[in-house]
């Protein structure tokens, strides 16, 4: 964390083309003048092409799935067959003679799931207990997939079974078989998760937390003129990346060098030498394309766990990626929630209560709180919050795009929809009443709620189900909130040659969001080049150390460094042609791919051609991540939560065929903020991408697993359902450009604000077209078709 | 996957004897698009010893559409069938169900009569957990039998069969040597088993060749429709196939079937019956649909099917012309 | 599509292979290719794992995500439920040969132009989809788009953008021809 001396600046701060205006900040010394809004600036806000987009139309984009090294093996995985086990004997002397085979490893300890707070007699198993059909146990390293895969089968497990249950509701009973014997802790992972420590257990029950809750919740319920109260229900969500998770691990000598679809290279490195012991130094984590990760790619993981193993005692690099089975059912998911939302307003609107008791499962993983939106999001004096987990035998859950929020918003925004129509009010209106905090997601909220209506032509909202056939159409808005969180730890490296070579480090990594762009672009406006004259070198461990891909952090966290390394170029390039060019070096501009003389365009230099004059060979910079010049409001290890959050408004028009049960969101507004966008094109492909999977999760995706034997019935693409092309709506994109202040590129993110309001638009929608409330996820014709029914 | 041997049949003949000789232990398998098979080996519930390969038999991909009526190979590709004019013209309900049927790449591959012999798509039956390590207790039954689920609540998964039974048509089995018969489908389809290893009556070393489908009168009208989660790509949680021979506005007599609510598809008879005699409007459609549904024994999970069954039903019969 | 000077030599029938690897040769992206591989090998990882030819991408393994779509005669396949030694005798167009003498396909061009990607794992397989429709087609309509695609999956949600670069590569394909 840098504590460097601070200096009072004065900058633009709000909405460009609405309300900037001056604010004082204290920043830290030696950060690069504010910029301009981006309408003056030359490469910034843009919509630069994809910096990587030709080798991925082309096919020759390298995926760790892709990685082929000499003498590569294969590995697969054996996984339980039972929900819940001891392990009283593993024999695999037959497998490692099976032809083809060069090593055989048993997993000694299981990661991601919760751990016992006190092992207790567990402390003397063998193996770690079974507690989800699907558990990894052992893995094969061989010549071939199919010989790795012959040799699975040859293995003998003997399992001593235990009761399982695999139903929230279930799990909750005093009655329910315990997943664990004793209470858990969950370890946080670079994804986020984790759960809180030290709360109490009873059962498969953990919790609650109360994070949020103030004020006195009986006196406000007294104080309401109305109240409104649901059960809101949501399903287990899997992240589904179409690359699986995998890992090519290549232990040679004493080096290690772990190819990864991750979404942080450095978590592969630091869970890697975690585990094995190994200086990190030792250890090379390299990603230069993931396809896809959505939360849960982070660390080694239990299958690159055995993947490092096999590598080692086979003393060959070892491929280890999972199939779609194992992808669906142990690496992670959203976990479930079952959420009691009771809320009291004035007839005003002004909220007199909010009281919230949650209970998630994420299978054998704690982590299944449903955010922060009903404390955080709406002035409320009382408020009363609990979260539980609750264990159930089946996978752990990870972090995914908007993790607790998304889940906690489809309740919580549906909730204040049904007192805005308990109060007769209109919904903007009630959130134009509600949504008052002094914040930048506030003010954005307020113009996106105004360019929202506009565009949606909410002016043509009809009452709750106006329609009188059978086919009900409706319109329904929901509000976006997500930490806006900066990366501590961030450095950025360019380096250029004589020749006018430029080249920028960082050791994060693009995961499919553009992060390369948008370092190109910001390296380039410094230096006045084209984003295409900045090569971008990501994805390798070895690099100066960059965010995870997670958290919507990367651009918040990369791009100030970005500029701060650049600009130190630029200017140590201007103080070395100055003299070739009459000028004080402060009189210098980068504009065009040229060096020119701010009072005087003509007297320039070509940006190759002045390094050449001015004698550079070599020239290496680096620019910190400074705090942000407010400072924030929370810090939680490498993670910086500021004052404000991302905000964000989505409207949906859903088509409800009152008959058949079918939903149909036939076009999606969403109006949101990213703070400066740097890339609009690249902002705009995200918000669809985060739209399109908020419609997958209102309206199709459900692990369903069978109760008997906890395994996962449609763990593959066609019964595991997904938004294809026919249901993917019309969305509509706009955008805000809201300077904060708070960086020297003021950049935020946009992945989660994209997805977390999506289901609740649409869910509110349904409402307006239909006049009932839908509170079970997803809107399956059988989910559809009993909320019509109900009173 | 494990390997296995291939072979190219030549001729239906020689094909059939290659397939004759399978056992328990060497299974041979007949293979035509191969997508149903290629899932059941990678799901590990199927493992042939060897493959008989029919594309490398001649003429078996052909359809001839003539005053008689169609007789479509066993290698016809679902996309031949959604691309063909005539039958697109005069077959309308067997070149939709073809069209909304799996992908674009599965329907290039996929023939008809790998279609009809396609094993059911219900999720414990594609999981070999539940062949060689536990038992189905199909307690998700959500996507399963609405009707005649006693005994099994599996249903059969080709959509085609929907069309193809409302158009009262038949296969061709031959056993090679000139032994071959001609079975209605209604009696070709048996309802799915986890026990037996296919859900119609063809016999080992027996091979289907052909599918004839009677000719269309003129006054025909007929129509289908799938009803899925999703439009993109989805297995139906219903389809309903109708065919209607109409005297001047009145119908004469009506074929209207079930899919996917029944082990296998049911003719709504009860439907049927209804409508001889009488005009389409939305109040015989209405009857008609509601008639189909009164027998339905739906399980705790999948009584939302019925109402949709029903809509579907008469929006079908509406929908036919 | 590159057309292949000759098919590869077929078998003297009737072919009897395997169960063990045997030498197969499969005519890709205009020349013939032949690798050991047993009977159980799938097209994509012939290609892939024998060949190389990484770009076609496997999802599901299942035919149902269409990540793995390759041309077999010009129309799309899903190489994953397509046996390598099922393809003898057909002529295979892959990603890595779908743009000739170095010049990309207009849907390619296109794709890139309207950012019709994310991860780009399940690139190639759309690219090759959109390309096949807009060569047989290129009065393509928004609909068809939807269709050629309807079996594949984009997680990271680049549909819309799809949809755009596909009509404007039609777009430039119905140019181009009429200035032929």
């Amino acid at each position: 964390m840098s504590s460097d001396p601070l200096e009072q600046r004065t900058l633009s701060a709000g909405i460009v083309g609405d309300a900037l205006k001056q604010v004082t900040r204290n920043v830290p010394r030696g950060e690069p003048p504010a910029w301009p809004t981006n309408a003056e600036l030359q490469v910034v806000g843009k919509d630069v092409k994809r910096m990587d987009a030709l080798d991925k139309v082309t096919g020759r984009a390298r995926y760790t799935f892709d990685v082929q090294l000499p003498g590569m093996l294969y590995a697969r995985t054996l996984n339980s067959t039972v929900p819940h086990a001891r392990i009283k004997s593993i024999d695999t002397s037959q497998a490692e003679k099976s032809p083809g085979v060069r090593a055989v490893h048993v997993l000694e300890r299981l990661l991601q799931a919760a751990e016992l707070r006190d092992p207790g007699e567990e402390a003397n198993e063998p193996y770690p207990v079974i507690r989800f059909a699907g558990q990894p146990i052992a893995a094969v390293a061989a010549t071939s997939a199919r010989a790795a895969e012959a040799a699975l089968d040859l293995i003998r497990v003997e399992y001593e079974p235990i009761d399982h249950v695999t139903e929230l509701e279930d799990a909750m009973q005093a009655t329910s078989p315990p997943v664990f014997p004793g209470p858990t802790e969950q370890h946080a992972t670079a994804g986020g998760g984790g759960a809180a420590k030290g709360l109490p257990q009873k059962g498969n029950l953990r919790g609650p937390s109360k994070g949020g809750s103030r004020g006195d919740l009986e006196r406000g319920f007294k104080e309401a003129d109305v109240v409104v109260e649901g059960e809101y229900r949501t399903q287990v969500q899997t992240h589904t990346p179409l690359e699986p998770h995998g890992v090519v691990a290549d232990w040679r000598d004493d080096e290690l060098t772990i190819y990864a679809s991750t979404q942080h290279v450095l978590s592969v490195r630091d869970e890697a030498a975690d585990i094995f012991q190994l200086p990190k130094e030792k250890i090379r984590a390299i990603s230069d394309y993931t396809g896809g990760g959505f939360g849960a790619k982070y660390g080694i993981g239990n299958y690159g766990t055995l993947a490092i193993h096999l590598s080692r005692k086979a003393r060959a690099p070892v491929r280890l990626v999972l199939d779609r089975r194992e992808e669906h059912v142990s690496v992670g998911n959203r976990p479930s929630s079952l959420q009691r939302l009771k809320i009291g307003a004035k007839r005003d609107g002004s909220l007199t209560a909010i009281e919230l008791r949650s209970f998630g499962s994420g299978g054998v993983a704690a982590g299944a709180g449903v955010g922060s939106c009903h404390h955080s999001m709406y002035s409320c004096p009382n408020v009363s919050i609990e979260h539980y987990d609750v264990f159930t035998n089946a996978g752990p859950c990870a972090a995914f795009r908007g993790p607790g929020q998304t889940q906690g918003i489809f309740a919580f925004e549906q909730a204040i929809d049904a007192v805005a129509a308990r109060l007769g009010m209109d919904p903007i209106a009630l959130r134009d009443k509600i949504d008052t905090r002094d914040a930048d997601d506030v003010r954005a909220r307020a113009a996106e709620r105004r360019i929202g209506a506009e565009k949606i032509g909410w002016s043509r909202r009809r009452a709750p189900g106006s329609d009188t056939g059978p086919i009900k159409r409706g319109i329904g808005m929901a509000q976006s909130m997500w930490p806006y969180i900066v990366n501590s730890y961030t450095t950025c490296e360019i380096r250029i040659q004589g020749d006018g070579t430029v080249e920028a480090f960082c050791g994060t990594q693009d995961i499919g969001t553009g992060t390369r762009t948008v370092f190109a672009q910001v390296v380039a406006e410094e230096l006045g080049l084209h984003a295409e004259d900045v090569r971008v070198h990501v994805g390798d461990s070895r690099f100066p150390p960059g965010p995870p891909s997670g958290g919507s952090r990367v651009t918040s966290s990369l791009t100030p460094a970005a500029r701060n390394a650049a600009h130190a170029a630029a200017r140590d390039i201007a103080s070395r042609v100055a003299p070739l060019l009459n000028a004080k070096a402060d009189d210098l501009i980068f504009r065009n791919g040229r060096i020119e003389r701010r009072d005087d365009s003509k007297t320039s230099l070509g940006f190759a051609e002045a390094l050449r004059r001015a004698g550079i060979e070599t020239l290496v910079h680096r620019g910190d991540r400074r705090d942000d010049y407010e400072g924030y409001a929370r810090k939680a290890g490498e993670l910086n939560i500021s004052p404000h959050a991302i905000g964000g408004v989505q409207f949906a028009e859903v088509c409800v065929d009152t008959q058949t049960g079918a939903v149909k969101v036939e076009r999606v507004v969403a109006v949101h903020d990213c703070g400066r966008p740097i890339n609009p094109k690249l902002v705009e492909s995200q918000i669809f991408g985060g739209v399109i999977q908020g419609v997958s999760y209102a309206l199709y995706e459900d692990r369903r697993l069978d109760g008997p034997t906890g395994v996962q019935l449609n763990a593959n693409i066609d019964q595991y359902k997904i938004v294809g092309s026919r249901e993917t709506p019309q969305i509509e994109v706009h955008l805000i450009e809201l300077l904060g202040g708070q960086s020297s590129t003021d950049a935020r993110g946009v992945a989660e604000p994209a997805n977390v309001a999506t289901a609740a638009a649409i869910a509110n929608a349904f409402f307006n077209a239909t006049g009932k409330r839908i509170y079970t996820l997803p809107m399956t014709p059988a989910n559809v078709l009993a909320a019509l029914r109900a009173e | 996957m494990r390997s296995f041997e291939w072979v190219d049949a030549r001729s239906v003949d020689e094909a059939a004897s290659l397939l004759a000789a399978t056992s328990a232990t060497a299974p041979v398998i007949a293979k035509a698009g191969g997508m149903d098979l290629l899932d059941l080996m990678k799901e590990g519930i199927v493992q042939p010893a060897r493959i008989v390969n029919l594309k490398s038999i001649p003429s078996l991909g052909d359809v001839r559409l003539e005053m008689s009526g169609m007789q479509l190979g066993a290698l016809v590709t679902l996309a031949q069938i959604e691309r063909h004019n005539g039958i697109r013209s005069h077959y309308r309900a067997l070149a939709e169900a073809a069209l909304h049927a799996a992908t674009p790449q599965v329907r290039n591959a996929a023939t008809i009569g790998g279609n009809l012999l396609q094993r059911p798509r219900c999720w414990y039956f594609r999981n070999e957990h539940f062949h060689r390590i536990a038992e189905a207790d199909h307690s998700e039954h959500q996507h399963h039998a609405i009707f005649e689920n006693q005994q099994t609540v599996m249903v059969h998964a080709s959509t085609l069969a929907t069309p193809l039974l409302a158009y009262e048509a038949s296969v061709h089995l031959t056993l090679g040597k000139g032994s071959s018969r001609t079975v209605a489908l209604k009696d070709f389809l048996l309802p799915p088993s986890m026990q037996r290893d296919r859900d119609t009556i063809i016999a080992d070393g027996e091979i289907l060749t052909q599918i004839t489908v009677p000719p269309i009168q003129p006054g025909t009208r007929c129509a289908y429709h799938k009803q899925t989660e999703r439009d993109s790509y989805d297995w139906p949680i219903c389809d309903v196939a109708v065919v209607l021979q109409m005297n001047d506005d009145v119908v004469a007599s009506a074929k209207i079937v079930l899919g996917w609510v029944a082990p296998v598809p049911r003719r709504a008879v009860e439907s049927e019956e209804i409508l001889v005699g009488r005009r389409i409007d939305e109040l015989s459609a209405s009857e008609a649909a509601a008639a189909a549904v009164r027998s339905a024994t739906p399980l705790p999970k999948n009584a939302y099917k019925v109402p949709i069954l029903e809509t579907v039903i008469k929006r079908t019969i509406l929908a036919a012309r | 599509m590159s057309v292949a000077p000759h098919h590869p030599p077929g078998r003297e029938a009737p072919g009897t292979f395997g169960p063990e690897p045997q030498p197969l040769s499969l005519l890709v992206n205009g020349e013939v290719h032949t690798a050991l591989a047993d009977p159980a090998t799938t097209l994509v990882e012939f290609l892939r794992d024998a060949l190389g030819l990484t770009g076609t991408k496997i999802g599901c393994d299942r035919g149902a995500c269409s990540a793995c779509t390759v041309w077999i005669d010009g129309e799309v396949a899903a190489s994953c439920m397509t046996l390598a030694i099922d393809v003898r005798e057909r002529s295979i167009t892959t990603i890595e040969g779908l743009s000739r003498e170095g010049e990309l396909h207009p849907v390619q061009r296109a794709f890139i132009e309207h950012d019709a990607l994310q991860c780009g794992f399940c690139t190639p397989g759309m690219v090759m989809s959109c390309a096949q429709l807009v060569d047989s087609n290129p009065d393509c309509t928004l609909e068809d788009v939807k269709t050629a695609i309807s079996g594949h999956l984009c997680r990271c949600g680049t549909y819309p953008n799809i949809f755009k670069a596909t009509l404007a590569a039609a777009e430039m394909t119905r140019t181009a021809g009429k200035k032929k």
